[in-house]
């Protein structure tokens, strides 16, 4: 047998090769980029107003920054939006309370059997729905946006605190009790810090979700609020108001759930940033 | 005679009791009461617009037998529904693969696109029914719209993630074994990514249903949304509660029928079943993994 | 019978001050049909070699051959993980390596998986099996594409010590029976000098520190006093070589 060569990984030679500084990558991948998604899309906006849609209809970016200063300076964005807040706040807090007291009771199979189907449904139901029917029994009341809060979000915290709670580790919980642990102590450093992931992501859905319920039940019926506005400037047909509204609404909404939120969890987290790494 | 030691059998009282301890027992018994209550409780309270189960009943008997005050059936409503569904949710998914498979694949492209999925994955569907109804008037076009607007960024990040997630180990597996770029992209990277065509499936279809029914309320005047808002301003509460219930049917129809026995053919091979409860799931995982890679096994 | 000929290479992972060197300057051969074990302490580029002798990987510098008289050889990788794709039956995982999707093919499957002695789970997906099960699944994948060189990736060290060792012999039948050039990095000496003709010591920092024979005849067994008696010499050979500091 001899041995003829034949290769099969290609032959490199070591050259240095000239190093792309971190910044110029970060511009070159991430900031460039991005930078020309806005400029497209604007482009694309400033196209569409009158080229694909009435002028009127679609107002450019200009006339909104306008009407929302307007509409800042005025002080109704103070008024309607602290309307707005002060019901999800309250629904947002019963929908946590009875969401957690019944995710906890499912630990048991016998009242998991009693709720499940109620989680079930109300999780797959249309928001919409339980919007119209608030609307229409509430009429313009407040207690209408607060009630379909709290039936739209409870599922998500039952769900995802039942969920946690049959996941806790059982090693661990033997392990303090090894160590003769007290049942408090183990409660505060053994079961909340492992529900608390499972708590803030239903704590951030159900969030997100009383946003929306609460204006879609603003537009079927109430006086006050950022959903009453949309619905007025709809029936206006004032483009350049209900596109106002829309964005003080995703501005609010981005920045209570991404910053607020958010920088909550994150300081919660710290632990696992250092255990990452 | 003879005394043979039986065990007694059980008392009715105690079989009863036994019984009254098991979770469908308690599922029966969280129905009856609500039902119930609403029953008796209804007429009690101050207002006339919560109409007694049995009155929703017989509305929905006579809609099931496709006998109707409002201008198309139960079936006719439905059935306008499903196709604007049908045909937004194919744009969906028929522009959202590519820009998500892209975006998995270049950082640039990813870029250029992020934040707009970003917002509209937060947009509630509300704001594209608006839009849409005056921008293309009350006819087919807003509710499918509407539909591929609600749906894309769901169908766009998931296929992003699927990207993502396809496990390096296993490409590199393929690349020792000298295996095609055919065959890898078929048997490696098409399993891997299954999981997420599914939830693209799911989230979208979920989201632009929410977002159609939303345009069919505001800017169309046929389908299983506009009825409901028929009924509505007719102050027929019964109208309201049935089409409500028949809502919820659907959604429970299509989770059972479709999206479970999808999932059982599809995910054949792991061992744990996809549950209901895969939302709370979902919804720790992003929690808990975003940006986090997967720790690779073999340094 | 497959020529293994590695000369001068080098392997840097990252730039500038925080690069790391996962080989320097590594050389050697490797004749037809030996069984050389690469030991070394962890981190010094066992797993980095091989990848790139397989192809995964690119080198810094320097050149790798392996040829199998003359020809491109057919090469087979065990990883340290099994890496079976989970979503295809065993049988369908062993096919997806195969050339031609041909009756012989999957005889030959057939035969590998009766030889780690799951001839009967064909049909069963990874997911359902042991973890020791689906390393023997991996093993039988690599054979199964007859190749002419084989890597292996510590393949018994996530398993027990009653697996391992009936996979071992396993291992030292079939490469007997086929004559194959295999490189198998372990972390456990007596391992390496119950399998190996040669056994090539890495440092750390990816150097090549010690290359040894080991002229024991087959079969061995760890309890046999020779065999015994060269793993402590090999030890003994460790202790006086500074394997950790580079
Ligand atoms: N993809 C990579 N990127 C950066 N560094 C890497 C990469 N792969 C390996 N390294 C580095 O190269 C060195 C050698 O790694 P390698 O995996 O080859 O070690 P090993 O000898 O197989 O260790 P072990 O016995 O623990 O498996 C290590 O310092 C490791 O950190
Ligand atoms: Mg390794």
């Amino acid at each position: 047998m001899t041995t003829q060569t034949d290769t099969t990984t290609a032959e490199t030679v070591a050259e240095d090769v000239p190093v792309e500084s971190q910044f110029r990558r970060d511009l070159r991948t991430r900031w460039i980029p991005r930078f020309a998604g806005y400029i497209a899309f604007l482009l694309f906006w400033d196209w569409a107003s009158g080229g694909l849609i009435r002028a009127q209809l679609l107002p450019g970016p200009l006339t909104i920054l306008e009407e929302m200063w307007g509409i800042v300076a005025s002080g109704e964005l103070w008024n309607h939006f602290g309307s707005t807040l002060r019901k999800i706040g309250i629904g947002w807090v019963i929908a946590f309370a009875l969401g957690a007291a019944i995710g906890i009771s499912m630990r048991h199979p016998w009242w998991d059997g009693f709720f499940r189907d109620w989680v079930v449904t109300t999780m797959s139901t249309p928001g919409l729905v339980f919007a119209l029917i608030a609307a229409m029994i509430f009429g313009f009341s407040p207690v209408g946006p607060i009630v379909a809060i709290v039936v739209t979000s409870f599922a998500f915290f039952t769900v995802n605190i039942a969920e946690g709670v049959k996941a806790l580790p059982k090693d661990l919980f033997d392990m303090a009790r090894a160590f003769d642990v007290d049942s408090r102590r183990r409660l505060r450093h053994v079961v909340v810090p492992f529900l608390a992931p499972y708590i803030f992501a239903a704590m951030r859905y159900g969030f997100s979700i009383s946003w929306k319920i609460a204006t879609l039940t603003e537009l079927f019926g109430a006086s006050r609020g950022i959903g009453f506005m949309m619905r007025r400037e709809y029936q206006l047909f004032n483009m350049s108001g209900l596109l106002a509204w829309i964005f003080f609404f995703f501005a609010f909404a981005l920045l209570l759930e991404k910053v607020v939120l958010q920088r909550g969890i994150d300081h919660f987290f710290r632990w696992r940033q250092t255990a990452a790494t | 005679m003879t005394t043979v030691a039986t065990p007694l059998p059980p008392s009715p009282w105690q079989k009863a009791r036994t019984f009254a301890a098991t979770p469908r027992f308690a599922r029966i018994l969280s129905i009856m009461v609500f039902l119930l209550a609403w029953q008796f409780l209804a007429p009690l309270l101050p207002t006339d617009l919560i109409p007694a189960p049995l009155r929703v009943l017989q509305f929905m008997w006579d809609e099931v037998r496709a006998i109707t005050l409002a201008r198309a059936n139960l079936y006719e409503a439905f059935g306008i529904s499903l196709r604007r569904l049908a045909i937004g949710f194919a744009l969906a998914f028929g522009v959202g693969v590519p820009v998500g498979l892209l975006m998995g694949v270049s950082r640039s492209i990813e870029n250029f696109f992020q934040d707009f999925v970003v917002v509209g994955l937060a947009m509630p569907s509300l704001v594209w029914a608006l839009l849409t109804g005056i921008w293309f008037g009350m006819g087919d076009t807003s509710p499918v719209v509407t539909v591929f607007l609600a749906a894309l960024p769901f169908v766009i990040i998931n296929m992003f993630e699927g990207v993502r997630d396809v496990p390096k180990d296993l490409t590199d597996m393929a690349a020792a074994f000298r295996i095609g770029r055919g065959r890898t992209i078929r048997h490696v990277i098409m399993g891997s990514l299954m999981p997420f065509f599914f939830a693209s499936l799911r989230y979208g279809l979920a989201n632009g249903w929410k977002g159609l029914v939303l345009a069919e309320v505001f800017a169309s005047t046929s389908g299983a949304g506009w009825t409901i808002q028929y009924w509505r301003d007719a102050h027929r509460a019964q109208g309201v509660f049935g089409y409500a219930l028949f809502f919820v049917l659907f959604a429970l129809l299509l989770e059972r029928l479709v999206f479970q026995r999808l999932s059982r053919r599809v995910f054949r091979w792991r061992p744990e079943i996809v549950s209901v409860n895969s939302t709370a799931a979902q919804a720790v995982a992003d929690e808990t993994m975003r940006d986090g890679d997967r720790p690779d096994e073999d340094g | 019978m497959a020529e293994i000929d590695i000369n001068h290479l080098n392997k840097q992972f990252g730039t500038g001050p925080d690069s790391v060197s996962a080989l320097q300057d590594v050389s050697f051969t490797v004749a037809g049909h030996t069984l050389v074990s690469i030991v070394g302490p962890s981190g010094c580029g066992k797993s980095t070699l091989l990848n790139i002798l397989s192809g995964i990987e690119t080198p810094t510098s320097g050149t790798v051959r392996i040829t199998e008289n003359g020809g491109d050889a057919r090469v087979g990788y065990v990883f340290q993980s099994a890496r079976l794709l989970p979503w295809r039956t065993v049988m369908d995982n062993l096919m997806f390596v195969q050339k031609a999707q041909d009756r012989s093919a999957g005889e030959r499957c057939q035969r590998f998986l009766d030889m780690v002695h799951l001839g009967d789970r064909t049909e069963s997906f990874p997911g359902e099996l042991s973890g020791g099960m689906q390393q023997r699944v991996g093993i039988a994948r690599a054979f199964s594409i007859e190749p002419d060189v084989l890597f292996m990736d510590e393949p018994f060290s996530h398993l027990d010590a009653i697996t391992a060792r009936s996979l071992r012999k396993e291992l030292h039948e079939m490469w007997k029976a086929t004559e194959k050039t295999v490189l198998f990095v372990t972390h456990d000496v007596g391992e390496a000098v119950e399998l190996s003709n040669r056994i090539l010591v890495f440092a750390a920092g990816g150097k090549i520190a010690d290359d040894m024979t080991i002229d024991l005849p087959f079969p061995r067994d760890a309890a046999d006093e020779a065999v015994a008696l060269t793993k402590v010499k090999v030890l003994k050979r460790f202790e006086n070589m500074n394997l950790i500091a580079s």
